[in-house]
């Protein structure tokens, strides 16, 4: 894979809630190349706030506890945790990252005709913008994202959920973004759209508008039609991370396996294999359980699982966290 | 696309106007009965006055009582006078005033309308324009000093007693520094008229009045529009925004609109409620409003007064609430255009 595009180092972010610390994002190293990545897990495992982190969009009660963020850019390496969130706004969001917000449905104000706030958003880029120019741009994009050019002079709420997510897809990307990180972009829509939704977004990298994309999602499903690389995240912590090929045929993790087989799908291995569950609950990020956070939950559990914390190891070309693959 | 939108407005503004005529005609039957269901005797002011000077006898009073009965038609059955209220007020006629007979009510009460909508209406608006942007500020900086002091403060002022805060006034600002006047619309004895002088002695009398109805509502718009704005900060569109780099001063032009949508029914209420005066006030400023007027009335149970204060301002109100939906069709697309969809 080519280039580098963001890079994170050890970062971490915890809420602090009347003085408990909730460790959301604990540790996490990750190198995010010129590639789809998709980021697994059940709701509350961090996912979400890895995608704040990357953005360094950090508001109270979420803070930023340690770790570097670098983003790469046309020759130039920025330090995202020594920019403030105002330069980040003023020069870094919208024009070198980007998002699709978990709740594309209200993404757009409301109150305003999307051609209109497209205008708004250029003109806090640039001093001077010609209108005319930007708006054709404007159309173009819609038209290349699969809908059409005439929505952008409605109001959102004039617009079907398919449609608003992919207009909020096409705001989000007008500048050509290097990455995009999309949170949970298809959860809230039905079997049909979701597809749509999907392949629109992974056109974005084929089209070459944006460089990377970020996929979050609790569903392992979507990702395996999406991604190259998956990295599968449980209790703040990422815990395997490899081609979505690899990880798919063979997957390492003990609860990466349970995600897995969890999962409905026609194919045969599956139904001769049957659907199985992951007993428990995620744990309680104030208090994670010593050791591998995963233990309490696991079926292969060994004596040093509760003792020692397993580091992320590389595999081959994969990256594991477990006592399974460590001692052999 | 335009004949599109604007069939199911219009249709909507019908449906408004229907229901708005239907309560209109309600609250005239409240205003008619609950009047009539405070004990007294509305001719007892007028008799005693008589009485007291002296000249009559008992027998010229009960003729007096009987001609006075008559005249208003209070001997009838409850039911003819309240047709006979209600076709004479579709017809303009609000009738006689029993406590400053042989008056009509009408002339009591349009001279007084001036009065209270120069002392309302520019209040209600500094105080809806001041509370709001001070709310908006407090709740952009959720949190902050700037934020503390100016909820802490509103809260305050909100809860001041209306009354309390005019007596306050006039204790210091008229009795003790003798800085305004505390009385009336303007000096006793002057007689209305357009000179100069005769302006700046209204304006005198003006300031203490207007700057209670001030002070009093501006606390409630800050709290509200400040609790709109940090709810509004919680949107989506206001985290896509920023995650797209809008600047901070336009997102905070999103919310500040979004917010003051509510509130813009909320003035218009107040302003439809201006024309019934500010009751209280008028009465401790002794400001000859349509407030004081309602206050004599309701004294002497003058019925036709009564009704005809009420006829008047239930009237303005409605409109106000009618004006209402057509501005708020008007600024907010997801009304005007949103009818359509069920």
């Amino acid at each position: 894979m080519g280039e580098t595009i963001l890079e994170l180092r050890d970062t971490k972010a915890y809420y602090i809630i009347e003085k408990n610390f909730v460790r959301a994002v604990d540790g996490v190293s990750l190198e995010i190349k010129d590639e789809i990545i998709g980021i697994v897990g059940e709701s509350g495992s961090g996912k979400s706030t890895l995608s704040n982190v990357m953005l360094m969009s950090i508001k109270r009660p979420l803070t930023f506890m340690g770790g570097s963020v670098k983003l790469y850019t046309n020759g130039n390496e920025l330090e995202l945790t020594n920019i403030n969130r105002e330069e980040l706004q003023k020069k870094i969001w919208g024009r070198e990252t980007s998002i699709i917000p978990q709740s594309a449905m209200n993404a757009l104000m409301p109150t305003k005709r999307i051609r209109s706030y497209i205008l708004d958003v250029m003109k806090s880029h640039f001093e001077e913008i010609d209108e005319k120019e930007i708006i054709e741009k404007a159309i173009n994009r819609f038209e290349e994202i699969g809908i059409s050019g005439e929505f952008i002079n409605r109001y959102p709420f004039e617009l079907s959920g398919g449609m608003k997510q992919r207009a909020v897809i096409a705001v989000a990307t007008l500048l050509n973004p290097r990455l995009l990180i999309a949170d949970e972009p298809t959860s809230a829509l039905d079997v049909a759209t979701q597809k749509m939704v999907l392949k629109t977004i992974k056109e974005l990298k084929d089209k070459k508008i944006v460089k990377s994309i970020v996929f979050i999602t609790h569903d392992i499903a979507t990702v395996r039609q999406i991604a190259d690389k998956m990295v599968v995240m449980y209790a703040g912590k990422i815990i395997e991370e490899g081609t979505t090929d690899e990880m798919v045929s063979e997957p390492l993790h003990p609860y990466t396996k349970g995600l897995l087989f969890s999962v409905v799908t026609p194919e045969p291995e599956v139904k001769r294999r049957g659907i199985t569950y992951i007993p428990g609950t995620p744990p309680d990020l104030i208090n994670p359980p010593p050791g591998c956070r995963f233990h309490p939950r696991c079926p292969e559990r060994m004596e040093i699982c509760d003792k020692e914390e397993p580091l992320l190891k590389n595999i081959n070309q994969r990256r594991v966290a477990c006592f399974l693959y460590e001692k052999r | 696309m335009r004949d599109h939108t604007l069939n199911p407005f219009i249709k909507y503004l019908g449906r408004r106007f229907f229901f708005l005529l239907l309560t209109y005609f309600i609250a005239l039957t409240i205003v008619f009965i609950l009047p009539r269901a405070i004990p007294g005797n509305p001719l007892a002011s007028i008799l005693s006055r008589i009485f007291q000077t002296g000249q009559a006898n008992p027998e010229l009073l009960r003729s007096v009582e009987r001609t006075l009965m008559e005249e208003f038609g209070l001997g009838k059955p409850w039911f003819v006078q309240y047709v006979e209220f209600i076709t004479k007020a579709l017809r303009g006629d609000l009738g006689t005033s029993i406590s400053s007979y042989p008056k009509k009510t009408l002339e009591l009460i349009i001279p007084v309308i001036p009065w209270t909508l120069i002392l309302l209406i520019p209040s209600i608006l500094i105080a809806w324009i001041i509370g709001n942007t001070l709310g908006a500020f407090a709740g952009y900086r959720r949190g902050s000093l700037v934020d503390r002091i100016a909820l802490n403060t509103s809260l305050i002022i909100g809860q001041i007693p209306y009354y309390w805060l005019g007596m306050l006034l006039i204790f210091f600002l008229s009795v003790k520094l003798k800085i305004f006047p505390g009385q009336g619309g303007y000096t006793q004895g002057t007689i209305p008229n357009l000179s100069f002088s005769f302006l700046l002695d209204v304006l005198s009398h003006y300031i203490l009045p207007s700057l209670s109805i001030i002070i009093s509502a501006l606390g409630g718009w800050a709290i509200g529009t400040r609790m709109l704005v940090v709810n509004e900060l919680d949107s989506d569109y206001v985290s896509f925004s920023e995650h797209l780099g809008v600047k901070s001063k336009t997102i905070f032009g999103y919310v500040f609109r979004n917010s003051l949508l509510p509130q813009v029914t909320g003035l218009a209420l107040s302003l439809g409620g201006a024309l019934g005066g500010a009751l209280i006030t008028e009465i401790i400023f002794n400001y000859p409003g349509t407030g004081y007027l309602l206050f004599r009335a309701l004294s002497t149970l003058d019925y036709p007064l009564i009704q005809g204060i009420f006829v008047i301002l239930i009237a303005s109100i409605y409109l106000a609430n009618f004006f209402v939906d057509f501005i708020y069709a008007i600024i907010d697309p997801r009304i005007r255009l949103g009818q359509g969809e069920s």
